[in-house]
């Protein structure tokens, strides 16, 4: 008996339009397994900096969108650089906004991390800080694999297509590992 | 005689009723007599960090304010909520589009932290994630004391104004610190 197909939403962390993480998040689908069906989050670009007093007065719409999506979603993926040693402020922006929506999605939420970095430790730091953020929220986060993108102009081509096999290797393992981490917290 | 150590405080919330920005405005009044503190420009209407923007449009000219007056000053003290056990996203916001300019201002400059938050722990997860932060940007944070101002609701009275004697005590020392501490590090 087949299993259903899950859905997975991709957030990515950075918004600039040559982004290596990007760039994977947008791949992902051609390396997934066959029964994760995955799409893009919601834009985070236009969602103002969190205010309290904005957010008592009515939740942006985009901040609407974006926890609609991770709610209806059986599962999420975070595609994030690293800035300054820690999470990128688009991203937590966004994470702080939904975090405080009635009943936020978060919650029990199957969440799996990939960085890409220009360096030797591929956003390790960003991914142990956003797993401190997640943990806040509740979210299920998934352990092993861990996906780092070291060096990262070197394994992406000019068009910005991942082209190197063991970080290859290393993603399909992960988003493998994750489908069945989410069957299983589905129960 | 001295010349005086010229501070500035940057606060991560935004919402008008923020024990930190009540925080932020006691400082003054806490301070050694030989520093001063004034709020540094905002960071509110800095856009989303898009390293794009940066490179078409370029800094907008709230980023380059901030960046002047960090420059400019002996020593910033940053007063900030903690949001998800981590830096608040706006704040982080000022930080990513400040980290990105030249001649970076963070660089060499004495920080010191504080933070207040209604749960008991009083910031002391997000305060080490800055602290990293601000090791990349090389700035030099101040130790100790470290100020977490937990349980908040029950330190400051209607008026916002703090009332926690041992909080104020504790802000004194630090302030009182951070002013050796920047007196040692830029000779003055």
């Amino acid at each position: 008996m087949a299993d259903a197909a899950l859905n997975v939403i991709v957030l990515c962390g950075s918004l600039r339009k040559g982004s290596f993480n990007a760039a994977l998040a947008r791949q992902l689908p051609k390396l997934a397994p066959m029964n994760l069906r995955l799409a893009p989050a919601p834009p985070i670009d236009t969602i103002p900096l969190y205010n309290q007093d904005i957010q008592d007065a009515g939740n942006p719409p985009p901040v609407v969108d974006l926890t609609n999506a991770i709610r209806a979603a059986d599962g999420m993926i975070i595609v994030s650089p690293e800035y300054n040693w820690s999470i990128p402020a688009p991203l937590k922006n966004a994470i702080d906004w939904v975090s405080k929506v009635k009943d936020q999605p978060f919650m029990g939420k199957p969440t799996a991390l990939m960085s890409c970095a220009g360096g030797l430790l591929g956003g390790s730091r960003m991914q142990y800080h956003l797993r401190q953020s997640l943990t806040s929220v509740e979210a299920t986060l998934l352990v092993r694999p861990e996906v780092f993108v070291t060096f990262a102009a070197k394994k992406f081509d000019d068009k910005l297509q991942l082209t190197d096999q063991a970080t290859i290797d290393m993603v399909k393992a992960q988003l493998v590992a994750f489908e069945k981490f989410i069957r299983k917290a589905k129960g | 005689m001295a010349d005086n150590v010229n501070v500035v405080s940057i606060c991560g919330s935004l919402r008008k009723g923020s024990f930190n920005a009540a925080l932020q405005r006691a400082l003054p009044g806490f301070a050694p007599a030989g520093m001063s503190i004034t709020a540094a420009p905002p960071w509110a209407s800095f856009p989303v960090y898009n390293a794009d923007d940066q490179n078409t449009t370029g800094f907008p000219a709230a980023v380059e304010t901030l960046g002047a007056a960090i420059r400019a000053a002996d020593g910033v003290i940053i007063v900030t909520p903690e949001y998800n056990y981590s830096i608040p996203g706006g704040l982080k916001n000022a930080i990513d589009w400040l980290s990105r300019l030249k001649d970076q201002p963070f660089a060499n400059k004495p920080i010191a932290i504080q933070s207040a938050t209604g749960g008991p722990m009083g910031g002391g997860r997000m305060q080490y994630h800055l602290r990293a932060a601000m090791v990349f940007l090389d700035a030099h944070v101040f130790n100790k004391p470290e100020i977490f101002v937990g349980m908040a609701q029950t330190k400051f009275d209607d008026k916002l104004e703090l009332k926690d004697e041992a909080t104020i005590n504790f802000v004194k020392q630090q302030l009182a610190g951070f002013e050796k501490y920047v007196r040692k590090l830029t000779g003055k």
